[in-house]
């Protein structure tokens, strides 16, 4: 539970992340250390929903955090700096994805038989976690990765389309698919 | 496989209209919807969904065993090797043939740190104007700087500015005409809520 204060950061820890990001774009590599603590956990939990094993998400998430810091010049508004780093994440992960399978498919996800993940102990939560958890799994890769972008990266339909290459209107039909689908997943229509 | 977005409710709607309708933050109020038992149990399902993704995904971060301590170390030099310098900064040495220097972004980086120490500032971003390789050129620094709340503003950048003077008098050589302190931004003193 308590994420343990390791290193010798300065007290940027308090810093609002548009400062870091500001910084970082600047050449500041502590600001830049304090944005990969505080951020790895989620791009790291976003990339392996993608991915699938520890191994590649940590390279990917490297990766990511390298390409960052090379374009941190062109980030426009450093106070969404979060959703940013889900987009490189995103881009990477994809690359990879596609680079390790070139006839995508859905299954190769070892996730559902990781032991390390979402232990028992919470239970009722994690129930409904889990449902969803399967749920994701199930969606097409499209769909998935708009939902991730949309749901947990903030992005808006112009950045996902933008980002997958995709028309607006193709994007919104994937968004209500996905919807529809975890919804019925989870719970069927009442 | 039918698209399950079209499926149509008794009332009449589609989950598709539905969703759309959540997507646009529920306005323009719609009394159709607002008001039938069966299109706000689907809205609510459907909403439900987005939030339990963003709950799945902390619960994920949380779960997931840390990196190896060896990880962060290994991006962060990466990002080392990889340092813009920026352009060098001459000083002036007793011996003839001694070149010294220093580098913009070591300079960049002592204002940062003393804005940093006056209570309740950022330093965001900061800015070098004229001719630093030239020894002697007249100089002026910019820079942006974020204050907590409750810190006096005035106060504040008077702080940075007689600070970073006496930084760059004592650390360098450069002729420093004028120290511009924007206050951009207001933080909260605690960090924002981002653990647990």
């Amino acid at each position: 539970m308590d994420d343990d204060d390791d290193g010798p950061r300065s007290d940027l820890s308090t810093a609002p992340d548009g400062i870091l990001a500001t910084r970082a774009s600047h050449g500041d590599t502590e600001a830049f250390d304090e944005l990969l603590h505080r951020h790895t956990p989620i791009v790291r939990a976003f990339v392996y929903r993608i991915v699938g094993t520890l191994a590649e998400t940590d390279d990917v998430v490297q990766e990511a955090f390298l390409t960052a810091w090379r374009q941190l010049t062109t980030l426009r508004d450093p106070d969404a700096v979060r959703a940013w780093l889900m987009k490189i994440a995103s881009r990477e992960a994809y690359a990879h994805v596609k680079k390790r399978r070139p006839h995508a498919t859905l299954d190769g996800f070892d996730r559902a038989a990781d032991p390390h993940l979402l232990p028992e102990a919470t239970a009722i939560r994690n129930a409904q976690l889990n449902a969803l958890s399967a749920a994701l799994d199930t969606l097409p890769d499209a769909q998935r990765r708009c939902w991730l972008l949309r749901e947990v990266g903030s992005l808006s339909y112009t950045e996902i389309a933008e980002e997958m290459n995709l028309p607006v209107s193709t994007v919104r039909g994937h968004l209500a698919r996905a919807r529809a689908s975890i919804t019925i997943r989870m719970e069927g229509w009442r | 496989m039918t698209d399950p977005s079209a499926h149509r409710l008794d009332c009449g709607k589609t989950v598709d209209e539905i969703s759309d309708y959540l997507e646009a933050g529920r306005t323009p109020f719609d009394p159709d919807i607002e008001t039938c038992p069966e299109c706000l149990n689907t809205l609510d399902a459907l909403s439900r969904a987005g939030r339990l993704s963003r709950e799945l995904l902390d619960a994920d971060a949380r779960a997931l065993p840390e990196p190896s301590a060896g990880w962060f170390e290994g991006v962060m030099t990466a990002v080392r090797a990889e340092m813009r310098a920026g352009r060098s900064i001459p000083i002036s040495h007793p011996d003839p043939r001694v070149d010294a220097s220093v580098t913009e972004g070591a300079v960049h980086a002592l204002i940062r740190a003393t804005g940093d120490r006056v209570r309740g500032v950022y330093v965001g971003r900061s800015e070098i104007i004229g001719d630093v390789e030239q020894p002697g050129a007249p100089i002026s620094i910019g820079l942006t700087a974020s204050v907590a709340w409750g810190v006096d503003i005035r106060a504040a950048a008077d702080g940075v500015r007689t600070a970073v003077a006496a930084a760059l008098a004592t650390h360098t050589e450069l002729d420093v005409r004028a120290i511009d302190v924007e206050i951009h931004d207001v933080h909260r003193p605690t960090p924002p809520e981002e653990r647990s």
